[in-house]
């Protein structure tokens, strides 16, 4: 199998990447009609499966679950998650000639063995979906002719999902349709049926390509999104310790602070996240981020034509086709590090305060934000898009550490993006290594003192100009804008 | 002036009896050196009895009461009204056919006065010079008021009680009234009866609230949330708000009033070999109202989540709802149409910083949030209902900063905005202390007299009952 993207011509493949529209409402008025009593069959019931499952059956549409006949056998999780939630359970050969949707919802790694297994069992015109791209895009994988392909992929993780639809929303969701595969046309009905059917239409829906869909995610999730929270833990960490800080305090203040600072990003942006600095602060951490942009600038740009060559994809293959090796390695290496090793104190730290002591934080998501955003959109990447994958998921991922730092988020994410995220870690660190010399407590850690607190007039008007009209802003408002009322879940 | 002369006085478990007609159950109650206490309620609740109580009237049952003062001044209607009936006998009494004039108001004023250097003035401030000769049976009920209250407070008393005080007063008496209680505070306790809370003057300090003849509640006034509590559980009691009208937009589908709206068939959640609902049966017809009780543990909240299409296993058991025989093809928001729902996991689940207003706006969507925008009738019924409540002043204020009870109670009106054919209320009074209990249960009853609402009300002693309410399933602990 080719990689599918490279063997596109540059028209189509700009084509392509550029495929992306935020959907109207009233796009969305047939509601899950076009899926009404059609047979949905979901493969694997995990993370994405069970979440998804469970908001398509509660719009009224019949569901049941396809799993390897070990995880029936076994009763793993997989098979209690579907049985236990009143779900039909089968094998392949149960289930899927019956379907007229197959929802392919199984870990990324394992796309190619499973359609291979479960194509020649599906019924003639019958419709197969994704939630990721990457089988299709990067695998390259041909799908018969007569059957529909379709994507559905929410950007946020699966319990999200859920937790957003019971609420009686959704998360925002991006769809696309296979053009190569949509031989009666309704590939479009059937995708849009099916955010309907989660949920997604009520957060926002952009309708993209497949091929968008995955160079912009797998950029998100190795940069800004995993690898730049990685990297920032790990080095403000340490610059803590190495400056007499208590370590347990140091803990505390990274592992909670991204989810804090992040929190004022998902409500107002780049710039609401610095209006939450005082002024002299807040110019502080403009200046580092914009120390911090050029330094990383061709990092990411590496990052980007990794993706884009089919790079990226290739040598993470080959990873996988040697037992993970290096994967296996690295999530070893990173539960060694000092970060991850040392508790959070048992110390109170107040919402502000994670501000006014975590400015190089700060500007460390500006930084990896804006890259990743002009990064993506230099590439062909459509601002819509590249907001979803850069911003917007900034503060899910950030959660994850709160929970239980690095290992969680790892655990969390899909194996390609922990993959991309080492890949990034393992280029990031040395390259801050000489811009970490320059830092000292009062960005990290102590916060600056009161004589640092006369700001210049002009200085101040210009850091306020320029954070506001960085491009990520505007696309940004209109969006969140699109999510309507939705409030800070405390 | 001298100081207070009162000692502690101590009710302890104290039942009065008057005339058979009335009785105050079990009153506990410290009045301490210092405190002016207000006692309030809604009517025939037994605040006048209990301010009577300190007078010396009615029949104490059991219990003790030890430190009432021997002196006590007291103003009250039915004093009023029994010193008239006395002045009137005296008329009857007389044999001869002679016009008796009663008994005049000076007679009544200073005979057996206390201090009537005190009762000169009073009669000066009030206003009552011109009316020292005339009888007294032959005053207005305003001005036999005035004679009432200048007889008690001339009386060197050790302790006052007013019942109403103010009632019937012109403007300028009940400044000056207010002006000499402000000026004895220091000297004499005082305990008011009274309805409203905007009479109450300053210096009182502790406020008493009865309920069907029993003392509910003591509050501190220092406590200033306890007594904002207070404050709208009172208006809640005493105010003739009506429960807002449903939205005329907002019509569900007709049901088929043959129909029950809902039945289980051998309902049974299991996980597992754990079983959590076990083969329930159970038919809810309209207007039937039901109390589910039980012990932690034996699925109340789990046969609700079958109703209410929360519970995965709804589309593996034998279910009716509104219509519907679950699992086939419906939607979970076309059976949550029908149900307003209120229960503490919910409560926690709405976690979202949204105003007081869109909370209750919520409802017409049965979601925890808005996410469209809401029409200007849904707002304006939004407004109606936080009248109600007491909470207009709170409309734009976050939802996550308001009290427990307050959230409670926004939640209830979100669960009946819609008027909803069922209303479940899931333990509804979990966790609140017993003020806002007291205001959960008034917001409900006032509910249930509405007559389009089946209300399922879940608790989990079989005792705490509501009014209304006639069927009853207990649920037994799964083993
Ligand atoms: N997680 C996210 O945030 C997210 C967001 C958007 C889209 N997605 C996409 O959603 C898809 C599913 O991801 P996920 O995170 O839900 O995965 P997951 O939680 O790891 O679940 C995968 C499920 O597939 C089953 N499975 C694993 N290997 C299999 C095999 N060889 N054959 C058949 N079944 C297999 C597993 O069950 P058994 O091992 O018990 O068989 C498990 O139930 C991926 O394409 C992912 O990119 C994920
Ligand atoms: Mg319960």
């Amino acid at each position: 199998m080719a990689n599918y993207f490279n063997t596109l011509p540059l028209r189509e493949q700009l084509e392509q990447l550029g495929k992306c529209r935020f959907m109207d409402m009233s796009e969305f008025a047939d509601g899950v009609e076009a899926l009404k009593g059609k047979k949905m069959v979901v493969i694997g019931c995990g993370a994405q499966g069970l979440n998804q499952g469970l908001n398509l059956r509660d719009s009224g549409l019949d569901v049941s679950y396809a799993l390897r006949p070990e995880a029936i056998a076994q009763k793993r999780q997989s098979w209690k998650n579907a049985t236990e939630n009143g779900f039909t359970v089968g094998t392949y050969e149960d289930l899927i000639p019956t379907a007229d949707v197959v929802l392919n919802l199984t870990p990324d790694k394992q796309h190619t063995a499973v359609v291979n297994a479960v194509m020649p069992l599906m019924k003639e015109g019958a419709c197969l979906s994704y939630s990721h791209g990457f089988n299709i895009v990067e695998e390259g994988m041909k799908i018969r002719e007569d059957l529909t392909v379709i994507m559905v992929a929410p950007k946020c993780p699966g319990s999200e999902v859920r937790a957003e639809y019971v609420r009686g929303f959704g998360v925002p969701t991006l769809i696309a349709v296979h053009e190569d595969n949509d031989p009666k046309g309704e590939g479009l009905a059937l995708a849009k049926a099916y955010a309907v059917g989660t949920g997604g239409h009520k957060a926002g829906v952009l309708m993209s390509s497949f091929i968008a869909e995955v160079k912009s995610d797998l950029m998100g999730e190795q940069t800004i999104l995993c690898g730049m929270l990685q990297t920032g833990s790990i080095l403000c960490f340490d610059k803590m310790v190495e400056e007499g800080i208590d370590p347990g305090y140091a803990s505390k203040l990274i592992q909670y602070g991204w989810e804090t600072v992040t929190e004022a990003l998902k409500y107002g942006g780049v710039t609401n996240m610095l209006d939450r600095l005082s002024n002299p602060a807040k110019i502080k951490a403009f200046d580092l981020a914009e120390e911090l942009k050029q330094i990383m600038r061709p990092l990411y740009n590496k990052h980007q034509d990794d993706i884009m060559s089919g790079h990226f994809s290739k040598t993470m293959m080959e990873d996988w086709a040697n037992d993970d090796k290096n994967l296996l390695q690295w999530r070893a290496d990173t539960a060694e590090t000092n970060f991850e090793k040392t508790p959070a104190g048992d110390v109170e730290i107040s919402e502000q305060e994670y501000f006014d002591k975590g400015i190089l934080m700060v500007a460390m998501v500006k930084a990896g934000v804006e890259l990743a955003f002009e990064t993506m959109t230099a590439a062909g990447i459509i601002a819509e898009s590249a907001y979803y994958e850069s911003l917007h998921e900034t503060p899910l991922i950030a959660n994850t550490i709160a929970r239980k730092k690095l290992y969680e988020m790892n655990a969390t994410i899909s194996d390609t993006a922990e993959y991309g995220c080492y890949l990034y870690n393992h280029a990031c660190v040395p390259l801050l290594a000489d811009f970490m010399k320059g830092i000292k407590s009062d960005v990290i850690g102590k916060g600056l003192t009161v004589e640092d607190n006369g700001v210049d007039n002009a200085r101040l008007i210009e850091v306020n100009t320029a954070l506001r009209s960085h491009p990520v802003e505007a696309v940004g408002a209109v969006l969140r804008g699109h999510m309507a009322d939705m409030k800070k879940i405390v | 002036m001298g100081s207070i002369r009162l000692d502690n006085i101590l009710f302890n478990k104290v039942t009065v009896n008057f005339d058979d007609r009335f009785t105050l159950s079990e009153i506990n109650w410290t009045i301490d050196p210092g405190q002016h206490w207000v006692i309030t309620g809604t009517n025939g609740a037994g605040k006048s009895a209990l301010a009577a109580v300190l007078a010396g009237v009615g029949e104490i049952e059991s219990g003790t009461i030890t430190g009432l003062p021997q002196n006590v001044g007291l103003v009250s209607f039915e004093a009023q009204a029994e010193l008239i009936a006395k002045e009137l006998k005296k008329d009857d009494a007389d044999i001869m056919d002679v016009i008796s004039l009663g008994t005049p108001v000076h007679e009544m004023i200073f005979d057996n006065c206390q201090d009537p250097e005190l009762a000169h003035a009073l009669v000066e401030k009030f206003g009552l010079n011109q009316l020292l000769d005339r009888a007294f049976r032959k005053l207005s009920t305003g001005e036999t008021r005035k004679v009432m209250l200048i007889r008690a407070l001339s009386s060197k008393p050790d302790l006052l009680i007013f019942d109403e005080p103010f009632d019937g007063l012109d403007a300028n008496t009940l400044i000056m009234l207010q002006e000499h209680l402000a000026s004895i505070v220091d000297t004499i306790p005082m305990v008011m009866v009274l309805n409203r809370f905007d009479e109450m003057p300053t210096f009182i300090t502790h406020v008493a609230y009865v309920d069907k003849g029993e003392l509910a509640l003591t509050v501190d006034k220092k406590d200033k949330s306890a007594f904002n509590e207070l404050y709208q559980l009172l208006h809640l009691k005493t105010t003739d708000l009506q429960v807002p009208e449903a939205d005329p937009a907002n019509t569900l589908p007709a049901l088929d009033p043959n129909q029950p709206l809902v039945r289980l068939n051998q309902a049974t959640i299991k996980y597992g070999d754990t079983v959590i609902v076990d083969k329930l049966d159970w038919t809810i017809e309209r207007g039937q109202h039901w109390q589910l009780s039980g012990p932690n543990g034996s699925g109340k909240t789990g046969a609700l989540s079958l109703i209410t299409g929360d519970h995965p296993q709804c589309y593996t058991n034998d279910i009716f709802v509104f219509g519907f025989q679950r699992g086939n093809g419906e939607s979970i928001w076309q059976i949550k149409q029908f149900i307003g729902y209120v229960s503490t996991a919910l409560q926690w689940e709405y976690r979202v910083s949204t105003s007081c207003k869109n909370v209750i706006i919520s409802g017409f969507y049965d979601s925890i949030g808005m996410y469209s925008k809401s029409t200007d009738n849904q707002k304006k019924i939004a407004d109606q209902w936080l009248a109600l409540l007491g909470m207009e002043d709170r409309a734009d204020q976050p939802f996550n900063k308001l009290s427990y009870g307050d959230q409670r109670l926004l939640l209830i009106a979100r669960a009946m905005v819609k008027h909803p054919p069922l209303l479940i209320l899931d333990e509804p009074c979990l966790g609140l202390d017993d003020m806002n209990r007291q205001l959960v249960l008034a917001l409900i009853e006032k509910i249930c007299e509405g007559k389009e609402t089946t209300v399922l009300y879940v608790n989990h002693h079989a005792e705490d009952q509501i009014k209304g309410i006639e069927n009853y399933l207990g649920l037994k602990k799964n083993s």
